[in-house]
């Protein structure tokens, strides 16, 4: 195996961990805040991209116009989602989160089969950034490389929001403690909602945005679930920075060690996760939160 | 003084009818029902062994297409490599299974809650990824193919009704086996560590070793039901390993009912002849199913036995 290969085999994981990332985010975000286990957010994800392809197909705009439409759509099935479904078992353990979510997945995965078949769609590439770019001697598309750095300033732009706006601000407060953010005046439940949202307009982002790279196929949410899943783990549930860092762990993992050791690369990143759950369950960074 | 017909009688009863029934189905429906209820029975085992663990001790499993698969995977290979002798094979898979039981469940049982339903995920799709990978063994993606017909007291189990009463004979003896357990005083100590480990813990229990042992005889009940499918559909494949298979034995459990062991055998059945009647009529079933599950979790949580078991003691209340 050549330098070039292994240097092409880590760009495709930091492509593929951009849009991680920002799955990784959501569910960060979602498990921090609402100690809610999301398995749909795979069908969120799933759902953004066929968001972007009706909405091509209804109004006829352009892939960039479907792109911003997409997870405007996907925040308020999400929102509509979690207020008849999680809201009410908010108060039970944090295991029915899982069960519920999961019972939502096969629902919206069943139902995107229903209204749209099994069927993969392609998205062509979007004429601005068609065609490929030379990279240290390769040609390498350049969709790919402004889709990744699109990603990385929205991640940007949620780390920025959280940081440094008001909303940040109580998002941060509950996530450190709902009961004391409850009794200083925030509106926990509403703001849980709102984030749920947030976190699935990310997914479907994420979903829409890389439909010319991964293609769109009811399943597609499966594998970056699972991936966004070890990621959260590996930096600590509920910890952005960490989920960041996990979301980059994972895909570069699962890109060169894919391309040397197939699919044994895969089987090792779980053992690794099993091993951090056990041996230092709140995440790399000792900051996450896991029972 | 008259003899007093206790409920006890009369669920003994009622096991003993089923039974009956059970075993004269074959005489009464078409042969691919029979193989239908085959396959419902051996998914019952699989949902009562999930039980053991999500109903009885309190531990979430979403891994639990390991234990089936493992089991799948070793018996097929025994079978079509060395011998399709049924017991044979059964206890090769189940000295596999108990054995990856053992090492992984030591490290599960140190977790609970979520942390212990992601590791029982991870450790379904380590087993996943090797079934895909470790070609020489599985052959990757295509799975094992044309496992013999099990052999057992000198004759092969060709026919689907013999292959049908094997089945409801394991199906008999693991219900059997399992509600002995429950009721044993070791069924009562994982109910003290579900109800409240802490204060278990604070009696002298030991709930590690105990949330272990739970852990065993889960995958080896789960290893007897994925050694008899392995047999019924001639082979096994990776997806036997997914997740999405981990999340359709929970559906099934929970569905049903936990903690009540015919809960989840109920849940299983139903869960195998619905998804068989809506995937030939219409193509919804994956959004029917996930329908009725969020209905189950939201305003059901203990499934169809909960709703059953209120019914069964207002019955024998209205009487006394």
């Amino acid at each position: 195996m050549d330098l070039n290969f292994l240097f092409i085999s880590a760009l495709n994981g930091v492509v593929y961990g951009a849009f991680l990332l920002l799955t990784s985010l959501g569910l960060s975000l979602v498990f921090g805040l609402g100690r809610v286990v999301n398995f749909a957010h795979g069908a969120l994800y799933a759902l953004g991209g066929y968001a972007l392809i009706e909405v091509m197909r209804r109004t006829g705009v352009g892939f960039w116009p479907a792109v911003l439409a997409a997870p405007l759509l996907v925040f308020l099935v999400a929102m509509a989602i979690e207020r008849t479904t999680i809201y009410p078992i908010r108060n039970r353990p944090e295991i029915y989160s899982l069960l519920m979510t999961f019972g939502i997945s096969l629902m919206m995965i069943g139902a995107v089969e229903f209204v749209w078949g099994t069927a993969t769609s392609l998205i062509t590439v979007p004429a601005l950034f068609a065609g490929t770019v030379d990279v240290l001697g390769n040609q390498y598309p350049l969709y790919r490389l402004a889709a990744t750095t699109i990603s990385l300033v929205t991640a940007g732009g949620v780390f920025a929001v959280i940081q440094l706006t008001p909303v940040g601000l109580r998002i941060r407060a509950i996530s450190d403690d709902a009961e004391v953010a409850e009794a200083v005046g925030i509106d926990t439940k509403w703001l849980l909602t709102l984030v749920f949202g947030a976190a699935a307009a990310l997914a479907a982002f994420a979903g829409a945005l890389g439909a010319p790279i991964f293609a769109i196929y009811p399943e597609m949410g499966t594998n970056i679930l699972l991936d966004s899943f070890l990621a959260v783990i590996l930096g600590g549930l509920g910890d952005l920075p960490g989920s960041a860092i996990g979301a980059f762990v994972v895909a570069l993992t699962k890109a060169i060690g894919g391309g040397y050791i197939a699919d044994w690369s895969v089987a090792v990143l779980f053992l690794v996760v099993a091993a951090v759950l056990v041996l230092r369950p709140t995440g790399i960074f000792g900051r996450g939160r896991i029972a | 003084m008259a003899k007093i017909v206790t409920p006890a009688d009369c669920a003994q009863v009622i096991r003993v009818l089923a039974t009956a029934l059970l075993l004269m189905l074959p005489y009464f429906v078409a042969p691919f029902t029979l193989t239908l209820l085959t396959e419902a029975l051996i998914l019952a085992i699989w949902a009562m062994s999930l039980d053991v663990l999500v109903g009885f001790t309190g531990l979430v499993a979403f891994g639990h297409a390991a234990p089936f698969g493992l089991a799948s995977y070793a018996a097929g290979y025994f079978a079509r490599e060395v011998s399709p002798d049924f017991f044979a094979t059964l206890v090769v898979a189940e000295i596999v299974v108990v054995a990856v039981a053992a090492a992984t469940g030591f490290v599960a049982t140190r977790a609970s809650g979520v942390a212990f339903a992601i590791i029982s995920l991870a450790i379904a799709q380590v087993l996943f990824q090797i079934a895909v990978a470790w070609r020489p063994v599985t052959e990757g993606m295509d799975g094992l193919a044309n496992v013999p017909l099990p052999r057992a007291f000198g004759t092969s189990f060709g026919e689907g009704r013999a292959f049908y009463v094997l089945t409801v004979a394991a199906f008999v003896g693991a219900y059997a086996a399992l509600r002995r357990l429950v009721d044993s005083p070791f069924g009562h100590t994982l109910h003290a560590i579900r109800t409240n480990e802490g204060r278990a813990a604070a009696i002298g229990i030991n709930p590690r070793l105990h949330k272990w042992l739970a852990f065993v005889i889960s995958w080896a009940i789960a290893g007897l039901a994925g050694t008899l499918l392995v047999f019924m559909k001639a082979g096994t494949t990776p997806m036997a390993l997914h997740w999405t298979e981990s999340g359709n034995v929970l559906a099934m459990t929970i569905f049903g009912g936990i903690g009540t062991l015919f809960g989840p055998a109920i849940g299983a059945i139903t869960f195998d002849v619905l998804r068989d009647e809506f995937t030939s009529r219409f193509q919804a079933w994956q959004f029917v199913f996930g329908l009725v599950f969020i209905l189950v979790v939201l305003a059901f949580p203990s499934g169809i036995a909960g709703i059953v078991n209120v019914a069964w003691k207002s019955l024998w209340r209205s009487r006394s």
